[in-house]
């Protein structure tokens, strides 16, 4: 980067001057402890950085054999399982040996994480961007840093909790009133029928779900409404625009990218989520739910789950095994945070502002 | 530290060492003797007592074993001061993991080594300390408090073939009892269990499907049933069943008192002479007696539907796991102090404490091999 500097007040017209050794004679200024200072702060940017590439690296190198051993069928075979590791024959794939019988396919748990993740985006995006226009445009302004606080402490419970009152609450109150009523969508929607089940299940943990990712989604979007013009909205209002018209015709398509980066970003939060989910999910092995309500597996669940008998195996596979999947789940949650952050760095630079749009 | 006594030497010597034991107790009171009052020819087990310092042995596992060493680790602590014994739960998975590890002293676990865990470690020792059992429970409203089940109706069940508890193959034998349409929801332990090790070990001889499938472990590939739920721990696996009717789980004795007083029903498993019976001392003791003819050294036996007319199909050698070398002297000394006290009969093993939680004690025949195996902790 070159500076333009233009020397004093002496010839303060005469055009750019560049001073290329400015860096240097700022350099020289440095006193010893300013450059340790410098050399602390290198170090401590470095941290976040190494330990990232630190622990990708790691669970790589430990997956690596589940990966060589499965092939592809770890992304497309129905069956996960350790084997039997009370028989002393293996069972050998490409060179890597495992206990008899082994199997480390994942894609049920795929599909339980990404389709639970997507049902919780699917409710809590309405409910935070509806809660969120309720709370700027309707409540008094008095008001509306008191309920907003609201939305941080719905942020703030331990998933543990989430899990726990699902589990015990939550769950068993929608299969006794919700789900008897949804089943009658049965005809409509296939998945929507058959048996109810007691309260364990995708449908309960995609809601529990949703109810943990509205306070990250209602956040961001609290904060891009109300960089909303407000020169756009009160002449929304003088043309004669009711409120309803006003957020749908001014305010939605103006921080309707913004809402997607934020949506994105709460995805990435409910790929993750562990605890609530395996207490909730009722940890379906080597099938695919029947129905909404049926109990399923998700990624980060197994791997809490399953951890104790991994470690129970003499030849180390079942470890490999959970690492892979652990990598598989890794990945899909580093693409969706850099995703949801281009798009908001996208967003950030110079949106026009939409007025006529849709008028 | 007093010397080992080796071989015959031993034999000889042990009435002269417990008659001085005997009267340098009443000269000192200080309670430094060998515990096998009952056992004169036995040989006396190496230096075992009070140490000076306070040691602390951690065990973690078996769900299964958890209550009864709830119940004998504060008598073991009052006998012997220094020398604590601190349980946890987690499950055998977690008990064997922990002791090959080395994060525990006693790795608590239903299930013995696997070959594979054994040739990796052949310093780990499994030695029993009782006999447990297993019952299995189920939640149908309506239907009578001890039904007739087999382990081929639960291997079914299990594996998704049995879907309806008024299935022909229930009614069959259970002649004039009529049960509802309900869905079985059969639940299944997901950490690593030594009650699924037993529970599948008992379907891997009554099935042969599930033998040649599943088999049996301390985890198995669960065949795939969408209306199966998952529970961590005997307790949480009574919790489940409890939440959810026309479930069936197999939960361990030692918190059956607690199942049957939450509400949920007890089955008669058929054992392999046909008949249909309910774990309790009676048909446990008459398993043992039929099952525990040829333990081998290594005490990795199992004593899963064995012969007799009213022997209990279920039942199993309740191990700790404990390496061979422990870290140090002190913490091999106070090992096999709690091992001796653990398996003596005027010691842990006492009728009250057993029947605490409906455990039996280890058979006499097999009560040498396991002195034999305790002996062999070093520090």
């Amino acid at each position: 980067m070159r500076f333009k500097l233009t020397a004093g007040g002496a010839g303060g017209n005469a055009g750019p001057t560049f001073l290329p050794s400015a860096r240097k004679l700022a350099g020289a200024d440095l006193t010893a402890r300013d450059r340790a200072v410098r050399w602390v702060l290198l170090g401590a940017g470095l941290v976040p950085t190494l330990m990232l590439l630190f622990l990708t690296a790691e669970m790589v190198r430990e997956a690596i054999p589940a990966f060589v051993y499965s092939g592809w069928s770890l992304f497309t075979g129905h069956v996960f399982t350790f084997g039997n590791l009370y028989v002393t024959k293996l069972t050998v794939h490409h060179g890597v040996s495992a206990p008899h019988g082994a199997a480390y396919g994942a894609l049920p748990f795929i599909f339980g994480t990404l389709v639970s993740s997507l049902i919780a985006l699917v409710v809590a995006v309405p409910v935070a961007v509806g809660a969120v226009l309720a709370l700027t445009e309707r409540v008094p302004a008095r008001l509306q840093p008191g309920l907003s606080v609201f939305f941080e402490l719905l942020a703030g419970m331990p998933s543990v909790v989430y899990g726990f009152w699902g589990i015990l609450v939550f769950g068993p109150l929608l299969a006794k009133h919700v789900f008897p009523v949804l089943a009658h969508l049965g005809g409509l929607l296939p998945f929507f029928s058959g048996s109810v089940g007691y309260g364990e299940g995708l449908l309960t943990a995609s809601l529990v779900l949703a109810i943990m990712i509205i306070p990250i989604i209602a956040a961001t979007t609290r904060e891009l409404v109300r960089t909303v013009p407000i020169l756009a909205k009160e002449g929304a209002l003088a043309l004669g625009m009711t409120q309803y018209e006003t957020a749908k015709v001014v305010i939605l398509p103006y921080v309707r990218r913004g809402i997607l980066a934020a949506a994105i970003l709460g995805w990435a939060r409910a790929l993750g989520e562990t605890m609530a989910v395996l207490m909730i999910s009722g940890d379906l092995l080597n099938g695919f739910p029947a129905n909404i309500y049926s109990p399923f597996s998700s990624i980060a669940a197994t791997i809490v789950a399953m951890l104790d008998s991994a470690l129970t195996d003499a030849t180390g596979m079942a470890i490999h095994a959970l690492a892979a999947i652990g990598v598989i789940l890794l990945v899909i949650t580093l693409a969706t945070n850099l995703l949801g952050r281009l798009i908001i760095r996208r967003v950030s630079h110079g949106v026009v502002l939409p007025i006529g749009r849709g008028v | 530290m007093r010397p080992r006594l080796l071989g015959s030497t031993r034999l000889r010597l042990a009435p002269v060492a417990v008659g001085l034991c005997a009267v340098i107790l009443s000269a000192c009171g200080a309670a430094t003797t060998a515990t096998h009052p009952k056992h004169t020819t036995k040989p006396v087990a190496a230096a075992t007592g009070n140490p000076s310092s306070a040691v602390t042995l951690n065990e973690a596992g078996s769900t299964l074993i958890y209550p009864y060493l709830q119940v004998i680790a504060p008598q073991f602590n009052s006998k012997y001061s220094h020398i604590t014994v601190a349980p946890q739960p987690g499950g055998s998975g977690l008990g064997i993991s922990e002791a090959i590890s080395g994060l525990v002293q006693m790795g608590g676990s239903d299930a013995y080594l696997s070959p594979g865990q054994a040739s990796a470690n052949p310093n780990l020792l499994n030695i029993p300390i009782a006999i447990s059992a297993q019952a299995v429970n189920y939640n149908v409203p309506g239907a009578p408090a001890n039904l007739k089940i087999s382990g081929n109706i639960l291997a079914q069940m299990y594996g998704g073939k049995i879907t309806e508890w008024n299935d022909p193959q229930i009614a069959a034998i259970n002649p004039g009892v009529t049960l509802p349409a309900l869905r079985v929801v059969p639940v299944r332990r997901l950490d690593g269990s030594g009650d699924t090790f037993i529970f599948t070990s008992l379907l891997t001889k009554t099935n042969t499907a599930w033998a040649n499938g599943p088999a049996f472990g301390t985890s198995v590939t669960w065949p795939a049933n969408s209306a199966e739920l998952g529970a961590n721990g005997n307790p949480g696996m009574i919790q489940v069943c409890k939440a959810n009717p026309g479930c069936v789980a197999y939960i361990g004795v030692s918190v059956e008192n607690t199942a049957l007083e939450d509400g949920l029903q007890e089955a008669l498993l058929q054992n392999k002479a046909g008949n249909y019976l309910v774990p309790d001392l009676a048909t446990i003791t008459s398993a043992v007696t039929a099952s525990s003819g040829n333990t081998p050294a290594n005490l990795r036996q199992s004593l899963i539907y064995s012969s007799g007319a009213n022997s209990y199909p279920i039942i199993n050698f309740e191990y700790l796991m404990i390496n061979q070398t422990q870290p140090n002297a002190a913490t091999a000394e106070a090992v096999r102090t709690f091992m001796d006290w653990a398996i003596s009969p005027t010691g842990g093993a006492t009728g009250g404490n057993l029947s605490a939680v409906n455990f039996v004690a280890l058979p006499t025949i097999v009560i040498p091999k396991v002195e034999a195996a305790i002996n062999k902790i070093s520090g």
